[in-house]
């Protein structure tokens, strides 16, 4: 075939780069994305939200897929915030990811654990992940608006956005006063 | 931890005489049978029922010290827990009684915790989605043409095999009804597995959708502006294009995706030269949507974008395959079929605007024009479009209501040149149309939207229409 030399050099050129960074978006577990927020805490104290509290925040910010879980982080005494590991739904499968936070409130880093479709998962890329760094209750966090979609990902990236916004309200209607 | 059982107030026999009916109770929660398939409500029991378990245990803790010999001074009932969430700090010598029970429960909580956890993968194995458009179209210079169709609705289901492999497939109803004396389709749009074979890496094999342009991979009407889908991604590229084959895609983690297959092709074969479709969309009127698609030759595709910056995204789509399929005297046996574009987006805050240019040939069609002198549409040998748009996202909004203006124009020739041919003998090119649209959709959620837009064209001025659409997405 005379085109053939397309497919074998696009191979070559797109699995080249790829080979050295296979693997490197990582699919984390809790306790390897716990230990990657937070190298230096000694406890992660389990924190149960109650149900009244989930319907409260689903009231302004929509339902939760599941029921986020929350840890206290310490380190000795120090309170070093708070880590969160929650669901959204992408087009029809669930996203898992976590989200820690500073003793003010600001995040300091998202991960995405778990993502089982194979559209819309640019939302594993740093350069979008990134976006969230600082933001707090106060932000809008909103797709458009503060934070910037990626073509072709616009329901994951939609979804975990408020996912984030109903995890920084349970923050500040909840853990704040914990 | 704020507690519900104020033991440290109460002799011991009298806390573990309170305590064991509290135990008991949930044990028989716990031993009920699970009849409730709402998983978020069973994932908040199982919490609380956690978060009492571990009330207990810090319970049965501080009674322990209480009956330990003074001399053991604590240092700090609340001492920092390990790590893990339900880790049982070795409380010296609990009540055995309330410990065994404590120790029991909270295994338990931990088995229904993975029976609910097991029954939420099951369930969530198999999911469906869809979509649907309803459009209405009144030309402007001629109002006996206006129609309503619901141009299409199309139920898709996927299934997840294992956490890597997975499958999906849509079938889709085009204009209401599908019968010997309709014009209505019924047609499976995607059938295909995929796996992933590391975490930027995966595969597709059966019949999916080539990746190409904006519209034809996020072809739902919830996705693009206006009520009818562009027409450069309708004419020159047939969307929903789709082919049968295998692909192999990921991306790096500096967000450059691509993608490459093998795949059927067109069918030069199946050119009509006596019917206006392959004016209308010249591949559009060759692709075989791998219906007993001819397949002796195959065609292969690269595809390349860049996704690593927030709000942008550049790519651009090769696709090349000979269409001749060895039809036994065929006159264009070795005809090629070629199509590439380009396209960039950028999306900064509530503004989206983007660009596309798609260009296609046919090559070796000389011989097989001859056979068509006469005749209406000859093969074209080169076919191009491209657009500009522009859409402000959420320029009102009340509550969930959202709505979002947008622009659009559109330069198109499906026939911008002909293989030579004896002079005389040929058709003279199309000259290229321009279309302007101007709209908006209203977004009553982002699954549901009504949509109103006016298209103009430079040429054909019988084709300007005010047109409105319903479409979904779930």
């Amino acid at each position: 075939m005379r085109h053939t030399w397309i497919v074998a050099s696009a191979l070559a050129t797109a699995v080249a780069p790829t080979a050295q960074v296979a693997f490197a978006v990582e699919y984390m577990d809790v306790a390897g994305a716990q230990r990657s927020a937070y190298p230096e805490a000694t406890a992660f104290e389990p924190y149960t939200v109650s149900a009244e509290a989930r319907a409260d925040i689903a009231r302004d910010a929509g339902r939760f897929v599941g029921v986020p879980q929350v840890w206290r982080v310490r380190s000795g005494e120090r309170l070093l915030g708070w880590f969160i590991v929650d669901e959204v739904i992408g087009k029809v499968e669930r996203i898992t990811y976590s989200v820690a936070l500073d003793p003010s409130g600001a995040i300091t880093r998202l991960d995405v654990l778990a993502y089982r479709e194979s559209h819309g998962d640019a939302i594993k890329l740093p350069a979008w992940r990134m976006q969230f760094k600082g933001k707090r209750s106060s932000d809008p966090v909103r797709l458009d608006a503060d934070i910037r979609n990626i073509s072709g990902s616009t329901l994951s990236c939609r979804h975990v956005t408020e996912g984030v916004h109903r995890l920084l309200l349970l923050y500040d209607r909840v853990l704040a006063h914990a | 931890m704020s507690s519900i059982f104020p033991l440290h107030q109460l002799p011991r026999s009298r806390t573990i005489a309170r305590l064991t009916p509290i135990v008991v109770a949930v044990a028989a929660t716990l031993a009920a049978p699970i009849a409730r398939a709402d998983e978020a409500a069973l994932k908040a029991e199982i919490a609380e029922l956690r978060a009492q378990v571990e009330q207990m245990k810090a319970q049965i803790r501080e009674l322990a010290t209480q009956s330990r010999p003074a001399a053991a001074p604590t240092t700090g009932a609340q001492s920092a827990a390990p790590s893990t969430p339900v880790a049982a700090t070795p409380a010296a010598t609990p009540p055995a009684a309330s410990a065994s029970q404590s120790a029991d429960l909270a295994a338990r909580v931990e088995r229904l915790e993975q029976s609910a956890n097991a029954q939420a993968e099951e369930q969530s194995a198999t999911s469906l989605f869809g979509y649907g458009e309803i459009t209405y179209s009144r030309p402007r210079n001629d109002a006996s043409q206006t129609q309503a169709d619901l141009a299409r609705a199309v139920l898709g289901w996927s299934h997840r095999f294992d956490a890597r492999t997975r499958m999906a497939a849509e079938l889709e109803v085009e204009h209401a009804v599908a019968s010997s004396d309709d014009k209505g389709e019924v047609e499976i749009e995607q059938f295909y597995a995929e796996r992933q074979f590391g975490d930027t890496v995966g595969g597709r094999a059966g019949l999916f959708i080539i990746p190409i342009g904006l519209l034809n991979e996020h072809h739902e009407p919830t996705q693009y502006y206006g009520v009818f889908r562009n027409a450069v991604e309708t004419s020159i590229i047939p969307t929903t294009w789709r082919e049968g084959g295998f692909a192999v895609y990921g991306r790096t983690e500096l967000g450059l995706e691509w993608n490459v297959g093998l795949t059927t092709g067109f069918n030069l074969a199946k050119w009509d030269a006596t019917s206006g479709e392959g004016r209308d969309s010249p591949l559009g009127s060759i692709h075989q949507e791998l219906s007993q698609a001819s397949a002796r030759n195959l065609s292969q595709y690269v595809s390349l974008a860049y996704v690593g910056l927030p709000g942008w995204t550049f790519g651009g789509t090769y696709f090349t395959g000979k269409a001749g399929q060895g039809t036994p005297d065929f006159a264009a046996p070795d005809a090629r079929v070629t199509l590439w574009e380009a396209h960039a987006r950028w999306q900064p805050g509530p503004f989206d605007i983007a660009a596309l240019y798609a260009r296609g040939t046919i090559s070796d069609t000389e011989a097989l024009n001859l056979t068509f002198v006469g005749l209406p549409t000859p093969v074209p040998e080169r076919f191009y479009g491209g657009y500009v748009q522009a859409a402000w996202r959420g320029a009102w909004q009340y509550k969930d209501y959202s709505l979002t203006p947008f622009t659009r124009v559109e330069w198109v020739n499906t026939a911008a040149a002909y293989a030579p041919v004896p002079e005389g003998l040929g058709v003279a090119p199309s000259p290229t149309e321009r279309i302007w649209t101007i709209g908006a959709d209203l977004y009553v959620t982002p699954g549901i939207v009504f949509k109103t837009d006016y298209q103009r064209f430079r040429n054909d001025s019988s084709r300007d229409a005010f047109q409105v659409g319903f479409g979904l997405n779930f």
